[in-house]
């Protein structure tokens, strides 16, 4: 299975490794979809984690312990589709094709799941419909 | 009988329909008078500027008006999309002070229902076909044809092509002054012709392949719908209103039905730079079947499209019209006046007096 999470970091643990230890104590394959470190050493780190389910609670359950903050991401991008009205700017702009037309309707529509929280979409939007909470 | 003739004798009627943002539109108000009455000449619309050129009590507020101070992402055209949507907006104006309107300032909030008279009269709708935008540039562009990401990552159009009114009607042999259509949710008639109305550039399959026949429509905003009207902020650009118009084109003819039946792969439009200021030659035609697709690729390189306009917006106006043309609740007339055959833009040349 595959999940994403919010890793919290700071001047403390920020030279620590987390993806090596997820590799190689806990058998997960993560992927690095962003991070962000600010002057002050702080910062965040969103990773797709791929592996068993035990595994991964076992992987997350482990850097928690070592001090990073781990959040998962669930629900971390938000389609208003009341105030959506389908243009599909936002199409062109989404690197995983997560914003697609339902083909019935040709209402626009967005796939929380491949999502990588990128934010490219956000200010493409013409009615503020798309909101993006890490 | 070919396919032509028998779809002749049997339609009636296609309903046709676009949903886009169109920033040359605005609305005509009268707020009916004070007591004691007032001379308007500043006026403001929770806090939107509208004109104050005009007789005491009447305005224009126009879409693209921005709220003072800007920044809020909200414009006239919300002002028209919340006015719509039966909401309280904030009337404060002010006057000189005369003696046959002594009052100098008002303070106070309207709804549609109290306004004597409300409609929309829009210079420029429905441009028949537009640009497809790219940037070739190193930085992201935020234009009106949305956000375009450096060297060409994607790309965007905006006609609803097959579904859009002038496309069906490419030399407007059908569509005139007068014309009664589907305005955001009621009645609107075609006002005259559009601003920046041209006939000139080249057509493939008898469609002009960049922005040509544009329409000036009007309409009373006390029959619409806000669904149909929404108010948009383009991050970079400012604040347009979308709005979703439908025409019916009364099959007359073997030749309006042939028009009518064009599919988005016949039509065409041109991708041009807007990372340049001006002078933006075509790069690249390509059909509606093709923007529509998702992807184009230009000298090898896929770029990823997006429409500006909704295309499930512009087939809910298109079912709507013919839902009420079935039911008898609208009915097609004959234009007043047919609009010109021929037109071209001219420039704003700068001279010395």
């Amino acid at each position: 299975m595959e999940k994403k999470f919010r890793i919290d970091f700071d001047e403390s643990n920020v030279l620590e490794s987390v993806t090596y230890t997820l590799v190689s104590e806990f058998n997960l394959k993560p992927n690095v979809l962003r991070a962000d470190i600010n002057g002050d050493g702080s910062g965040i780190m969103l990773l797709s984690i791929e592996g068993s389910k035990d595994d991964i609670i076992n992987g997350m359950t482990h850097i928690r312990e070592q001090g990073f903050g781990v959040k998962e991401l669930k629900g971390h991008i938000f389609h208003d589709y009341e105030r959506c009205w389908s243009c599909g700017a936002c199409m062109s702009l989404c690197p995983t094709r997560s914003i697609y037309y339902e083909p019935d309707t040709m209402e626009v529509r967005l796939n929380t799941g491949t999502c990588i929280a990128c934010g490219s979409c956000i200010n493409a939007c013409s009615v503020k419909a798309i909101q993006l909470e890490l | 009988m070919s396919r032509v003739e028998k779809a002749a004798e049997e339609v009636d009627v296609v309903t046709t329909g676009t949903f886009g943002a169109m920033c040359s539109s605005g609305a005509f108000v009268n707020f009916g008078h004070s007591d004691p009455p007032i001379r308007m000449t500043n006026i403001r619309l929770n806090n939107v500027e509208a004109y104050g050129g005009l007789a005491a009590v009447d305005t224009y507020i126009g879409a693209t008006s921005l709220i003072d101070p800007p920044g809020k992402g909200y414009g006239g055209a919300h002002v028209i999309e919340d006015l719509v949507a039966g909401k309280k907006i904030h009337l404060q104006a002010w006057g000189p002070g005369t003696d046959c309107y002594v009052r100098k300032s008002i303070d106070t909030y309207i709804k549609l229902d109290d306004l004597n008279e409300a409609y929309l009269y829009n210079p420029r709708n429905m441009y028949q076909n537009y640009s497809v935008a790219t940037n070739t540039s190193n930085r992201t562009l935020y234009t009106y044809m949305g956000k375009l990401m450096p060297h060409m990552k994607n790309a965007t159009y905006s006609s609803a092509g097959e579904l859009s009114p002038l496309v069906n009607d490419p030399h407007l042999d059908v569509i005139g002054m007068g014309t009664r259509i589907f305005l955001a949710g009621g009645e609107g008639y075609v006002a005259w012709q559009g601003t920046q109305f041209n006939t000139t550039p080249e057509e493939v399959n008898g469609v002009p392949v960049k922005g040509a026949r544009t329409l000036a429509v009007m309409g009373d905003m006390k029959q619409m719908d806000a669904k149909y009207l929404r108010g948009l902020d383009i991050t970079g650009y400012g604040i347009s209103l979308a709005i979703g118009i439908g025409v019916p084109i009364p099959v007359l003819n073997e030749d309006v039905m042939r028009r009518c039946a064009i599919s988005n792969d016949q039509i065409f439009a041109e991708m041009v730079d807007y990372s340049l200021p001006s002078d933006r030659k075509c790069m690249q035609r390509y059909s509606y079947a093709e923007l529509r697709s998702g992807m184009v690729e230009y000298q090898g390189k896929k770029i990823r499209t997006s429409s500006m306009s909704s295309l499930s917006g512009a087939r809910k106006v298109a079912n709507q019209l013919k839902d009420w043309i079935e039911h008898g609740e609208f009915l097609l007339n004959e234009p007043a006046l047919q609009l010109p055959r021929s037109g071209s833009v001219k420039p704003l040349l700068e001279r010395g007096e």
